[in-house]
């Protein structure tokens, strides 16, 4: 397929996708409704991670602060303003943190910059915690108004959608190429004429943008929001865990991954929730060891590989387990001495 | 000598290199001009590599300044330079291993090689030569048009090398750097690598930086040779005049080096630039 033939085939899968989940809340229960929320929520989280980090491999734990700002955003500023308003402010906010933030650190890599920016959502969280207790004598907040259900589920559908449309179309542009070639060698590409420094910025910022904005919209679901809740580092964690097993690299492996997991939220976390975290520990195990490429990059040879090498092994355990392996070897021994 | 006439296209004036307590570079002053092939020998550690990366932009250095055609870049990114007509290819081949041969070339055209065009959406880009046009010239100019759909990590490394001069290329550039491109090649493919720098910097009017190794291959096709030893400039001049100064055969060729060397230049005198390699007197022979 060419690269147009691509761009269709994105488009017309986005298109098909985002008509379903619009159609979701006319024929689904609340219990499906409120899965294909947090789904949707993970969608956007991670394949805007997945836009930036995924590209150019630079591992960032930040999107719960950037989730809580625009969380904290929205119930301050709800009954104030709109809710279209709070929400572009919720992403305009995470924006600015994310550009000073990334001023600080974006100049390291690797283990460095994972850990500063995991550092500087603690840092965020607790001074946030700190200011509530301190300041304005509460622990966490209540949202007395809130938007209807539908209206809260139709802005998540269009951040959603927004996001991976963002991701089809940031990844045909030169920004796309930039963060493609930091990702590849950083050096080299300065050295061809890339302003990494801005690029990086930038990429980091739209992330957090994204994050922002979601935090904005989802957290009013919670009618009651504290420091612990929304800048759970669990957020970030679950948006890395997400990408890297959808393939992170990938446009749709964000996507699928974030189906896969919120199914597996949804009905494991009620009744066993040990089993939940375990066999989110499993399957990444599982996609970094033998699917590195992630979920979307299973490809029907893959499975045919699996399937082979499966076979070659059981037959080679056979032939083990026979008796034959070991007369073999014994002939072998016998000839040479002859 | 080069050329007084000929413009200049970098300038470093006293720039040094300081790691800690070490002066890897120390206080080099030197002109690079259109059209110049300059070679830059020196042992182990003398600083050439550390040199490279000040007048690419990858490390800043200490004290100093760069000037680009009358534009001083000390302290600018790496990108600001490669804007400025300055394009170099690192000692171990860093290609975008993940993509194919042509998009690697690409890459370089889509930054610091964009040019504006002389027309919104169609005709040429102003200023750009016509081997520099698109990528697959820049492909053919290199010799790498078959392997264009390759991953560039699957091609041999000296396609590989091949390649980092295609993507430096891909920039536009006016100085052409290269850092020891001819590495681990076999004595023809160092041959030809020698052959085809010439051939670009006479078809391209560059200026063109080389630092290697193999000194005598080095020594017989630059106009101009740059000894380097413990950060300093102990050397710079004709081939001819350098191996005859006491200090670089101390320091670094020793008399034998001399010898060998001598007698080949004396045969590759027949050899006029541009012309074809098949005149290669054969070297290491015994003299009479």
């Amino acid at each position: 397929m060419n690269s147009r033939q691509l761009l269709i085939r994105d488009a017309l899968v986005l298109f098909g996708l985002t008509g379903w989940a619009l159609s979701l809340p006319y024929y689904g229960s609340e219990f499906a409704v409120s899965m294909a929320l947090t789904c949707l929520m993970y969608v956007a989280l991670s394949s805007s991670w997945g836009l930036f980090c995924g590209s150019t491999r630079y591992l960032s734990l930040a999107t719960s602060a950037f989730f809580g700002i625009g969380a904290y955003t929205s119930a301050l500023m709800l009954e104030r303003i709109g809710w279209t308003e709070s929400i572009l402010l919720g992403a305009a906010i995470a924006t600015a943190v994310a550009v000073a933030m990334g001023a600080a650190v974006l100049h390291l890599r690797g283990t460095y910059f994972a850990v500063l920016t995991f550092g500087m959502t603690e840092l965020i969280r607790h001074a946030i915690s700190y200011f509530e207790k301190s300041v304005t004598g509460t622990v966490g907040r209540v949202l007395a108004v809130v938007p209807e259900r539908d209206t809260i589920y139709l802005t998540v559908l269009v951040l959603a959608a927004g996001t991976v449309a963002l991701s089809i179309a940031v990844r045909r542009t030169r920004f796309g190429l930039a963060l493609m070639g930091i990702g590849a060698d950083e050096q080299r590409a300065q050295t061809l004429g890339v302003n990494t420094r801005r690029v990086k910025l930038a990429g980091f910022a739209m992330t957090a943008a994204v994050a922002g904005a979601m935090g904005a919209a989802v957290s009013v679901r919670w009618t009651y929001i504290d420091p612990h809740t929304v800048f759970n580092p669990f957020i970030g964690f679950q948006t890395v865990l997400i990408a890297l097993i959808g393939g992170p690299v990938t446009l749709w492996g964000p996507l699928i991954a974030a189906v896969v997991f919120s199914l597996l939220a949804e009905t494991l976390r009620l009744q066993a929730p040990q089993v939940y975290m375990m066999s989110l520990g499993m399957l990444l195990i599982l996609s970094v060891l033998y699917l590195p490429g992630g979920l979307a990059s299973l490809r029907w040879v893959t499975l045919r590989q699996w399937r082979d090498d499966t076979r070659a092994w059981w037959r080679e355990r056979r032939y083990e387990w026979s008796g034959e392996k070991e007369r073999e070897k014994r002939r072998a021994r016998e000839r040479r001495l002859v | 000598m080069s050329d007084a006439r000929s413009e200049v296209l970098l300038e470093a004036r006293d720039v040094t290199v300081r790691f800690g307590g070490l002066v890897a570079v120390n206080a080099v002053s030197t002109r690079f001009h259109a059209g110049e092939l300059v070679g830059i020998i020196g042992p182990n550690g003398a600083g050439k590599t550390t040199f490279f990366n000040a007048i690419s932009g990858v490390v800043e250095p200490t004290a100093g300044r760069l000037v680009a055609r009358g534009r001083d870049l000390t302290g600018q990114g790496p990108h600001r330079y490669a804007a400025h007509g300055l394009a170099r290819t690192f000692q171990t081949p860093r290609v975008f291993a993940d993509m194919p041969v042509l998009a690697n070339i690409e890459f370089g055209l889509k930054f610091a090689g964009r040019r504006r065009r002389r027309y919104w959406l169609w005709g040429d880009e102003q200023g750009v030569p016509w081997a520099l046009r698109d990528a697959p010239g820049i492909l053919r100019l290199i010799g790498l048009g078959e392997q264009a759909e390759l991953p560039a990590g699957a091609v041999t490394p000296a396609q590989q090398r091949l390649l980092e001069i295609g993507m430096a290329l891909a920039t536009r550039p006016r100085v052409l750097l290269l850092d020891e491109v001819a590495a681990g090649l076999t004595e023809a493919e160092l041959e030809e690598m020698a052959w085809l720098i010439r051939r670009l910097r006479d078809e391209l009017d560059l200026a063109v930086v080389w630092i290697e190794h193999a000194v005598t291959t080095l020594l017989r096709h630059v106009e101009r040779v740059i000894v380097m030893h413990q950060g300093r400039v102990i050397a710079d001049g004709a081939p001819s005049e350098v191996v005859r100064n006491a200090e670089v055969i101390e320091a670094y060729l020793g008399d034998e080096m001399l010898d060998e060397d001598e007698g080949a230049r004396r045969g590759s005198v027949a050899g006029a630039p541009g012309g074809p390699p098949a005149g290669e007197p054969a070297r290491g022979e015994p003299r009479p």
